[in-house]
This record gives C-alpha cells, sequence and structure tokens, in this order.
C-alpha cells in the first residue's frame, strides 16, 4: 500500500482521511501544512515546490513506514505538494489511524518532523516585493531538541551540561545509529564493536573537533581527551563546536561537554594536562586506539614512541595553511612510524604551526574528519585502511599525494620503542634554552660568540648590528661540529624560533653552552 | 655514471607542499635539470626559489615513494620535497 506519494494537485483531506479508515481504530490524527504569508519577517506572495522526486518517494514511503513500526499504529500516509501554491493551500498531508489517539498523535509528529528534515524538496518563496528565494525544508523545521544548546552556558561543568540537555526533554530521544548500521560493512555486530572501543584524542582542536564530533556521533563507547589548553577566541573558526561565550574554559571539558550533549551513551575520559613524557605512558596504555590531533612535532614524536611501545595504532594528521597530511602508524613495530618518515632534527619551530602560518578553518575539518573516518575503518576492520603512506592533500588544488613508506633501519632496529623507553625516565628540570639581552653588544660582553642562523638573503636584507658569525641553520644542524662546543655560543634568527628550535636540538646532541636569544633580531630591534 | 650521462639534461616533475610550495610561489614546476639525485637537484632549485630549510630537515619523494637523497634521478621522475608538518 502506498504510504507517501507526491502530487502536483489540490490535495482532498476529506479523501485521504477516508482512505485511512479501519474499524480496529479508534483514534485519528491529521496534520495539515498550509502556505503561510509570510517568512523571517518578509510577506510571501505564493510558493513552489521542487522535489527530487524518486528520492523524495523513497524516503518518505521508509519514514511512514519507521512512523508505524515504531509506534505500533495501523495506517498512516503522507502527501506533499509539487508545483505553484497560493497562500492557504494545503502543502503537505499526514494522516495516521491507530487504536488509541496517543500512538495517533505521536506518529503524526514524527512523520511530519522527518519529512520537514529528510526529504529532497525545496521551497522558493516568491514575496510580495517580487523578489524571491530558494528555502530548504529543513529550515521549517524548528529543532526543539536542540533549542538548549543556542543558549551561551557559562558553566563549564559537563555533567551540568550532559544532565541539562536531558532533563529539558522529558522523552529524550534515544541514538540512532541506523544510518550507519544500514551499510553491510556496520550492522549490528560493528555497532557493539564501537560500543565496546575505547579512543584516546590528543588534542581538542582544529583536528579534535570534528574527531570527536564524528566518533561521538558513531557510539564509539569511550573517548578519552587530552588538552591543557583553554579555548580562545581565536581559535573559533576552526574548532567549531564551541561558542564564543566559553572562551577562557578548558578545552577537555567543553569538548567532554559537546560529546556528552551529542551522544549521552558514550563515556568521557578528561585529561586537563598537556602529555608528557611523565604521564603519556599511562594515559596511551588505557586505550586501544590513539588519535594525534596535535600541533607540535614534540608531542607527535612522544606520541608515536609511545604508541610504539605499547603497540597501538596511532592516526596522525597535521595541517599548513591549506593543505594537510595522514598517516597511520601500525602498532605491529613492522610497518612505517612517524620516525621513519621524518629526520631526526625536525624539530617544532623550524616550519609555521596554525598560530605563526595561519590556517583555514576547513583545513583541519577535513583532515580531523580523515582521522575519524580512519579509525571506524580500524575500528570496523574495513577495508582500504592507510598503511606505510603519507596521504597528503593540498585543498587549493585537490592535489593528492600517496607516498609510501617502508620502516627504516633505525626503527627497524627498535629505535622508537628504545626512544618511549628513555621518555619514561622523567626529564630533570630543563636548563634554560633562552635568554635576553638589552643589546647584542652586551650580548659580546657577556662572553658569547653570536651566530647568526639566517640565510644570506635575509642577512643582506638585515645585517646584523655587530660582529657575528653566519651559520645557517641547515649548516649548523647538518655539522653542529663547526661550533666551538667549549664556549658560550648564542644563536640567534630572524624571530627566535628556528634559534630556540637549534638549542634544543644542540642541547640533545651534547652541546651544553648554546643558548637561543629570546625574540631574535626582531626583539631586538624593538629595543633599539 | 659517465660524464656524458652527466651533462644530459633530464625533464622531471617537481611538487612543492607547504612551506616550500609557499616559498617557490608555485605548487609544481617541470625543470630540465643536469641533477644527477635529488640532493642536487634541491640545491639548483634554490638558486632560484628562496628556500630556508636544509635538506637534513626535509624529505624527498621520487614517484610516490620516499627515496634516499643519493637515488639516481631518471628522466620523466615525479620528485616531491616535502618539508614537516605539524599544525593541528
Amino acid at each position: 500500500m502506498e504510504r507517501f506519494y507526491l502530487s502536483d494537485v489540490p490535495l482532498e483531506p476529506t479523501a485521504l482521511a477516508r482512505s485511512l479508515a479501519n474499524p480496529a481504530c479508534g483514534g485519528y490524527a491529521a496534520f495539515e501544512g498550509w502556505v503561510r504569508d509570510h517568512n523571517e519577517g518578509r510577506l510571501v506572495a505564493r510558493l513552489e515546490y521542487e522535489a527530487y522526486a524518486e528520492l523524495a518517494v523513497r524516503e518518505g514511503e521508509r519514514i511512514v513506514e519507521e512512523a508505524i513500526r515504531r509506534f505500533g499504529v495501523a495506517q498512516a500516509l503522507c502527501v506533499h505538494r509539487t508545483g505553484n501554491l497560493a497562500i492557504g493551500d494545503l502543502a503537505v498531508w499526514v494522516g495516521v489511524s491507530a487504536a488509541h489517539r496517543d500512538e495517533a498523535f505521536r506518529a503524526c509528529r514524527a512523520i511530519i518532523d522527518e519529512v520537514k528534515h529528510r526529504l529532497p524538496i525545496w521551497k522558493k518563496e516568491h514575496y510580495r516585493d517580487g523578489d524571491s528565494g530558494w528555502v530548504n525544508c529543513e529550515r521549517c523545521a524548528a529543532p526543539a531538541a536542540h533549542e538548549h544548546e543556542r543558549r551561551p552556558h557559562r558553566n563549564h561543568d559537563h555533567h551540568h551540561d550532559h544532565d541539562h540537555g536531558a532533563r529539558e526533554q522529558p522523552h529524550a530521544p534515544r541514538p540512532d545509529y541506523s544510518r550507519q548500521t544500514i551499510l553491510a560493512g556496520v550492522g549490528e555486530l560493528g555497532q557493539r564493536r564501537l560500543r565496546s572501543a575505547s579512543v584516546l584524542v590528543v588534542g581538542a582542536g582544529g583536528l579534535g573537533v570534528p574527531v570527536l564530533s564524528y566518533l561521538a556521533g558513531a557510539g564509539v563507547g569511550t573517548l578519552g581527551i587530552v588538552d591543557g589548553d583553554r579555548l580562545e577566541a581565536s581559535n573559533l573558526h576552526r574548532q567549531t563546536m564551541y561558542s564564543i561565550a566559553d572562551c577562557g574554559a578548558s578545552k577537555a571539558r567543553l569538548a567532554a561537554a559537546r560529546v556528552q550533549a551529542l551522544n549521552p551513551e558514550v563515556r568521557t575520559e578528561v585529561i586537563v594536562e598537556q602529555l608528557t613524557a611523565a604521564n603519556a605512558d599511562a594515559i596511551v596504555a588505557r586505550y586501544e586506539l590513539i588519535v594525534d590531533c596535535t600541533d607540535n612535532f614534540s608531542t607527535k614524536f612522544l606520541l608515536n614512541d609511545v604508541a610504539q611501545r605499547h603497540g597501538r595504532i596511532l592516526i596522525l594528521a597535521s595541517v599548513y595553511q591549506y593543505e594537510g597530511q595522514l598517516q597511520v602508524v601500525r602498532g605491529d613495530r613492522r610497518g612505517a612510524c612517524l620516525r621513519c618518515m621524518w629526520p631526526e632534527a625536525t624539530r617544532d619551530g623550524l616550519v609555521g604551526n596554525c598560530v605563526q602560518a595561519g590556517v583555514l578553518g576547513p583545513v583541519p575539518g577535513v583532515f580531523g574528519s580523515l582521522q575519524a573516518l580512519e579509525a571506524l575503518k580500524i575500528l570496523l576492520d574495513l577495508p582500504g585502511q592507510l598503511r606505510d603512506e603519507l596521504l597528503i592533500i593540498d585543498l587549493t588544488s585537490f592535489a593528492t599525494s600517496r607516498v609510501r613508506a617502508q620502516r627504516n633501519g633505525a626503527c627497524a632496529a627498535g629505535a622508537c620503542v628504545r626512544a618511549a623507553e628513555n621518555q619514561g625516565v622523567p626529564v630533570a628540570a630543563d636548563a634554560p634554552l633562552e635568554v635576553d639581552f638589552d643589546s647584542l653588544a652586551a650580548a659580546l660582553e657577556a662572553g658569547y660568540t653570536i651566530v647568526d642562523l639566517r640565510e644570506p638573503a635575509e642577512i643582506a636584507a638585515q645585517p646584523a648590528p655587530v660582529p657575528v658569525r653566519e651559520l645557517p641553520l641547515s649548516e649548523l644542524l647538518r655539522n653542529p661540529g663547526a661550533l666551538d662546543a667549549a664556549r658560550p655560543q648564542l644563536l640567534m634568527c630572524a624571530r627566535g624560533a628556528r634559534s630556540l628550535a637549534a638549542t634544543q636540538e644542540l642541547r640533545s646532541r651534547g652541546y651544553a653552552n648554546v643558548m637561543s636569544l629570546r625574540g631574535g633580531l626582531l626583539a631586538q630591534r624593538a629595543k633599539t | 655514471m659517465s660524464p656524458e650521462a652527466n651533462s644530459i639534461l633530464r625533464p622531471v616533475r617537481v611538487q612543492y607542499f607547504a612551506l616550500l610550495r609557499e616559498q617557490a610561489g608555485r605548487s609544481d614546476e617541470a625543470v630540465d635539470t643536469r641533477a644527477r639525485t635529488p640532493r642536487e637537484l634541491y640545491e639548483e632549485l634554490r638558486s632560484r626559489h628562496p628556500f630556508t630549510l636544509g635538506p637534513d630537515l626535509l624529505r624527498v619523494a621520487v614517484n610516490s615513494e620516499f627515496a634516499a637523497w643519493e637515488q639516481p634521478l631518471r628522466a620523466g621522475d615525479t620528485v616531491i620535497f616535502l618539508p614537516p608538518v605539524a599544525g593541528g
């Protein structure tokens, strides 16, 4: 029996109602949607409905059938108009007959709500002023269930947010995974697998937001969220699950609250700390899958090593301006890890992160979504998982590169795992890496040799005001022996980032006498 | 490698990412080069583009495979220079 159809001629409610007559039914409920003369402050003269008919009918049938099953009603029917309609015309009609009135009302309500949300039917409004515009029907349905999210809440306690969402709705809807369980690769079995899974998401920023959103939506049972930062207004262009009113609050807590609001079935574990060598081991060991959503190499290498040590799969992503990279490191110690791909000398400060180089908001959105996708593929054991490869996508041109990589000799011999074991030793309080001087002359007086790490072109454009030794960063890192390890060396660059990175690197190679000039030449120029 | 091989101009395709793309002002280019290895090619390109990172901070891939800096280049190779990226 037909349960949904489209009509390009006026509807006859009486005839439609009669078609639902049933001697076993004591209740009948109907809903009529009429064309009204205003919308969002504008005066409407008439309407046009356009439908993607095949899809609309199939989906409409599905909606009505779902409602019949869910509410146990006897019969239901929905008809939607297409074409030109005048003010007051009947645009959509829903009728339900049932043994009792309660399920008839509820099924009727559910059908019209779903129809408004799900059907590919578009409405063009012709306004009295002669203008016209297409309105997606989804916007017509007021999402009452989400009303509470629009209010800026200043209370950052996530338990509160969670309860609060549930309390406002006496019949709170339950999570419904039907759109993914219908997939052959998921099914009920896959859903149970997701429910039993535990995933650690390190970083609740541009990458972490989509990762957490999709994994929570998918019903992953336990999500660990690590982030020691507080929300800043400059995060919001790419970290879109937060609110501007939340600035100053812990991102890990905010993210947990959002996850709870999205899916109360997910258990969240909040770690309001940065991941460090001291805590990484204990945290990583508690989860079966690790997603790196951090923005710095030291944490990425740390996670890589600790995940290798514990045999955990690590999904890494990094973004830069308009492009990004995705890599999955297997926990079996056989494939390529982060250390197999990047040189030992890779340090923060050499290339910009989001703060220094900038990034367009959707770029981490895309890569975080890809991380969530890979996480689900791994948990569900789906084909096509990334393995021993670096996937690079330039989102300006959509150029995609896949670069194959192999486990290199050092890692095959256990370098990454050893590094993790060494990380386990708490690092003694670090000696300062940076120093500040009132002038470069004062640094010379203090006995430092100043080493200018800038490139020749930079030096030509802005020569150093005092005698310095010119040694570009790349040359220094290639041949640190060029420095006299016995004498104090002050490394200098334009802004202090390269010199800091080089200082970190040289200290790790045993050069105790190197120091970085804080803020570089720029800071010196500001002083004069 | 024979002296003749050394003097041959080989057409290669070069792709840049992230910082290198920015500094090169392009995402790819076709280059006819006498360079025999990715290292020589990078040094040659450095004379044209203001690259700040030395090869020891980069990775190079030839024909979609991470490669050694000394791997011999062949005509028609696609060479990708990759700087490290950490943003998130």
